[in-house]
């Protein structure tokens, strides 16, 4: 697997939206993140994946200046998080995973207030996002339901068209034809150039809208690439079914075996399927069936101890 | 809740009652460190007035000048209810005692109810107790239960201190169930607002209205002549009528069991048939925009302050303006050696003049204003603990920028309240024809700030450097620097240990000269304090409650 971060882009020093280096944040005993090298290009929409509790919010903390860094430090369009956190914020928007919003104003006045703190807002969007949200501008913070909170703040950090949008997990408590709307929203934004880092642990979300993601887990980011780059490196599944009892394969390196009856075998492969069709070649298949691993498998194999416990 | 089923089994008596304990456990942790500060205080104030009575008025002759001056002086009054007998220990202690820790009693009920009943519901957890297998009847009486629990622990602390300064124990018994009386009525007063109001914030804030409506009600019943039957209106009254020490009327007592019974029965009806998450003050869901007050984090919290800051403008107005008109009915009788040394020791000047006692009753309002200030600061760490500064935070908005937007807006609103009370103190003077300048009662509640903006700068600090503690902290130090004033020097602390409180710097004007020095030093502690708070939170972590 390749060392994350250590991408193709380090040659050349084109300004990133987001570049983070070694950027650790540890609270008392706690390593929330541990040394998180990350580069978002402008333009580009990058999925931040992993499970409750791996630093997905921890991340986007640092990055907004919330939090202090423990070690590293991390630039948004080149300007510092935390030693120029105003400067850094005017080319950035911010959806928290937690709607708290001020429950005796109403969403307009919510939307009104936000606008005018962030300084840029185009209105006619604005206007097109009430509606293509079915947000009821009247109704007070503390009368809407989370879903419809959590709307509120999507289409004010939308319609600020920011350079750059950080988004934790906007998506909870939305049902699925605002989350089909949000959808059509980040495309909008990849279409002007905007770029959206996205943390979720809603994988089809990601695989629809990504194109790039990066596996976090327990602070690490374990994995990142395109999606295509994930699938070869990630593990494939093949599915083999001898004519005749499982034949004695050898020691294959980065091959795990499974029975799947008295004549089928399911294997996992990591890396090179080459040595695996070699050994495949003189023996009795009756069918053979490879298919590339869906995000959520490649997730599950970052996460699976083997025994079936996952862990973060 | 599986561990309820399985110990919910019969054939283990008792374990039935384990969702019950749970939720009683539950409240007494929630109201833990406020219930042993009370406890402290309560043990603290019992034992130190009778100490300190003996310790001032060793003689019958010093105790006799001592009464003649003080039984109809309405200044003392103000603070401390009606005196009956001010001859013997115990009767110094009961008007003492009494008279102070009744509205702590108050204080404390209110916020153990809101506490129990509307806070958890305010932040939904209520819902998740609901959801398993108790019923609301089970949860409200399980609340109750716990507080009382909480108040016996005081009337146990007022009794062992009030026994511990030599008093009888049957008659301190009987104060501390008095002063302990007032609990129930006003966790009665906070179970009904917590049914009327939707939130927290509204529930205290209109029990706080009552209680200060109740101590209100006994200033006038005490200070005014022909107004004592109001003491039966008030339940800080009816702790006054109960007269521990002094010739004792018991029947009071059934008149503030009468009271909890009835507010604790309709808050009950009420939070039985109401829909979780709601009040009967229905807030309305939906309101046309209005756009004003939008441009900055700063006019946005002046705006959703907008009801706090009025509550304590009126508030502190209305109590302005009665003490303003019962300035002019002070005690006509001479100054005795001992009022002199009672009244240096609270820090005024002769109170036996209009412009005395004006200056003198200041003193209440440079506390209020300060417990103001702290007010403001927890309402800024509240604004973090519900993570809606993390929105703000995360727009161009600095956080110097946002703290200090707050700090000056508490700085400008205590001004207001400040100048609005010596204003309105005026005007209550003059309209009993007084003379006395509105200039001079002006720099009366202008005097108020130097304390206050001290206290601001704590609280301010105890923010920048531990959040989650600051409103307990900076409540703490005014009330902790007020009761070392009040105190320390008749406990016989050495002058430069009772001059640690910032009170002791505060040249009640117009009767005491105004300390410059004082007052100066007292701004630049509390610039210099908000610098630090400043510097302290721009380098935290933002955290949640």
């Amino acid at each position: 697997m390749r060392r994350p971060g250590s991408g193709d882009s380090a040659t050349v020093r084109r300004m990133a939206a987001i570049r983070a280096n070694g950027l650790s944040k540890r609270y008392g005993e706690t390593l929330a993140l541990d040394s998180l090298h990350l580069e978002v290009a402008e333009g580009e929409v990058y999925g931040y994946l992993g499970p409750n509790g791996a630093g997905k919010t921890t991340t986007i903390r640092l990055l907004l200046g919330l939090h202090r860094p423990t070690g590293g430090s991390a630039t948004l369009f080149g300007v510092d998080c935390w030693r120029n956190t105003v400067e850094a914020h005017r080319r950035v928007a911010y959806v928290a995973g937690e709607p708290f919003l001020w429950p005796s104003m109403t969403a307009e006045e919510t939307l009104e207030f936000l606008a005018r703190l962030h300084g840029g807002t185009d209105r006619a969007y604005r206007r097109l996002l009430v509606d293509r949200f079915a947000l009821e501008p009247s109704k007070k913070v503390r009368a809407l339901s989370k879903g419809n909170r959590q709307k509120v703040q999507l289409i004010a950090a939308l319609a600020t068209r920011a350079d750059l949008l950080l988004l934790d997990e906007p998506t909870s408590g939305l049902d699925p034809l605002m989350e089909m709307a949000f959808r059509m929203c980040i495309a909008e934004a990849k279409e002007r150039g905007q770029s959206v880092f996205l943390s979720s642990h809603i994988l089809s979300e990601v695989e629809a809208v990504c194109d790039r993601v990066g596996i976090l887990r327990s602070g690490r980011l374990v994995d990142e690439g395109s999606l295509e780059q994930l699938r070869h490196l990630g593990a494939q599944t093949v599915e083999v079914t001898f004519a005749g009892p499982v034949p004695e394969l050898g020691d294959l390196p980065g091959v795990t075996a499974m029975p799947t009856g008295p004549s089928g075998l399911r294997l996992e492969v990591t890396g090179a399927i080459a040595p695996l069709l070699a050994a495949l070649a003189d023996k009795p298949v009756a069918s053979l069936i490879s298919r590339e691993p869906s995000l959520e498998e490649i997730f599950l194999h970052h996460y699976d101890h083997g025994d079936g416990r996952l862990d973060s | 809740m599986a561990t309820v089923a399985s110990t919910a089994r019969p054939g283990r008596p008792g374990a039935a009652w384990a969702p019950q304990a749970a939720i009683a456990r539950r409240v007494l942790r929630d109201g833990r460190v406020r219930t042993l500060a009370f406890a402290y205080l309560f043990a603290a104030v019992a034992y130190i007035q009778p100490v300190s009575y003996r310790h001032t008025y060793p003689t019958t002759a010093d105790r006799l000048a001592f009464a003649h001056a003080f039984g109809a002086n309405k200044a003392v009054v103000l603070f401390y209810g009606k005196a009956y007998d001010l001859l013997s220990v115990g009767g110094y202690s009961a008007w003492r005692v009494g008279g102070l820790l009744s509205v702590f009693s108050a204080v404390f009920g209110l916020l153990a109810a809101v506490r129990a009943m509307r806070a958890d519901e305010d932040a939904g957890r209520t819902e998740l107790v609901l959801a398993g297998i108790l019923g609301r009847r089970a949860v409200f009486v399980v609340s109750l239960a716990a507080i009382g629990t909480a108040a016996a622990l005081l009337w146990v602390a007022l009794l062992a201190g009030s026994v511990a300064a030599g008093l009888s124990l049957g008659g301190s018994a009987y104060l501390a169930l008095a002063v302990v009386s007032m609990v129930p009525v006003f966790v009665g007063v906070g179970a009904v607002t917590s049914q009327l109001a939707p939130t927290r914030r509204m529930a205290l804030e209109l029990g706080g209205a009552v209680i200060a409506l109740s101590f209100l009600l006994r200033v006038i019943a005490d200070t005014s002549n022909g107004a004592g039957w109001l003491r039966w209106v008030t339940p800080l009254g009816w702790a006054e009528e109960l007269r521990p020490f002094t010739g004792a009327r018991p029947a009071f007592l059934a008149l503030a069991a009468a009271a909890s019974l009835v507010l604790l029965v309709a808050a009950g009806r009420v939070a039985m048939t109401r829909d979780i998450g709601a009040g009967v003050l229905a807030a309305k869901d939906t309101a046309p925009p209005r756009l004003a007050l939008l441009s900055s984090p700063t006019r946005q919290a002046l705006r959703s302050e907008r009801t706090s800051l009025l509550v304590w403008l009126a508030s502190i107005g209305l109590f302005a303006v009665v003490v303003g008109v019962i300035s002019n009915s002070i005690s006509s009788a001479g100054i005795s050696r001992q009022l002199d040394q009672e009244l240096a020791k609270l820090g005024a000047g002769s109170v036996l003049t209009p412009r005395g006692y004006l200056s003198f009753s200041f003193l209440f309002f440079v506390v209020a204003t300060s417990l103001f200030c702290c007010s403001q600061v927890a309402a800024a760490w509240h604004e973090e603990a519900d993570e809606r500064l993390e929105t703000l935070l995360a727009l161009p908005v600095s956080r110097r920028g946002w703290l200090t937007g707050r700090l000056v807006l508490a700085v400008i609103a205590a001004t207001v309240i400040s100048l609005v009370a010596g204003l309105l103190a005026w005007a209550g003077a003059v309209s009993q024809g007084i003379d006395i300048s509105p200039l001079t009662m002006i720099g009366a509640g202008a005097n108020c700030m130097p304390v206050s903006l001290l206290f601001l700068g704590i609280a301010a600090l105890a923010y920048g450097a531990i959040p989650r503690a600051s409103a307990g902290i900076a409540y703490g130090f005014v009330a902790v620097a007020f009761l070392w004033q009040l105190f320390g020097a008749l406990l016989g602390a050495p002058r430069w240990l009772v001059d640690v409180t910032p009170f002791a710097h505060l040249g009640l004007v117009p009767a005491q000269a105004f300390d410059p020095v004082g007052a100066a030093a007292m701004v630049a502690i509390g610039l210099l304090a908000c610098a630090g708070s400043l510097w302290l939170f721009s380098r935290r972590d933002l955290i949640g409650a």
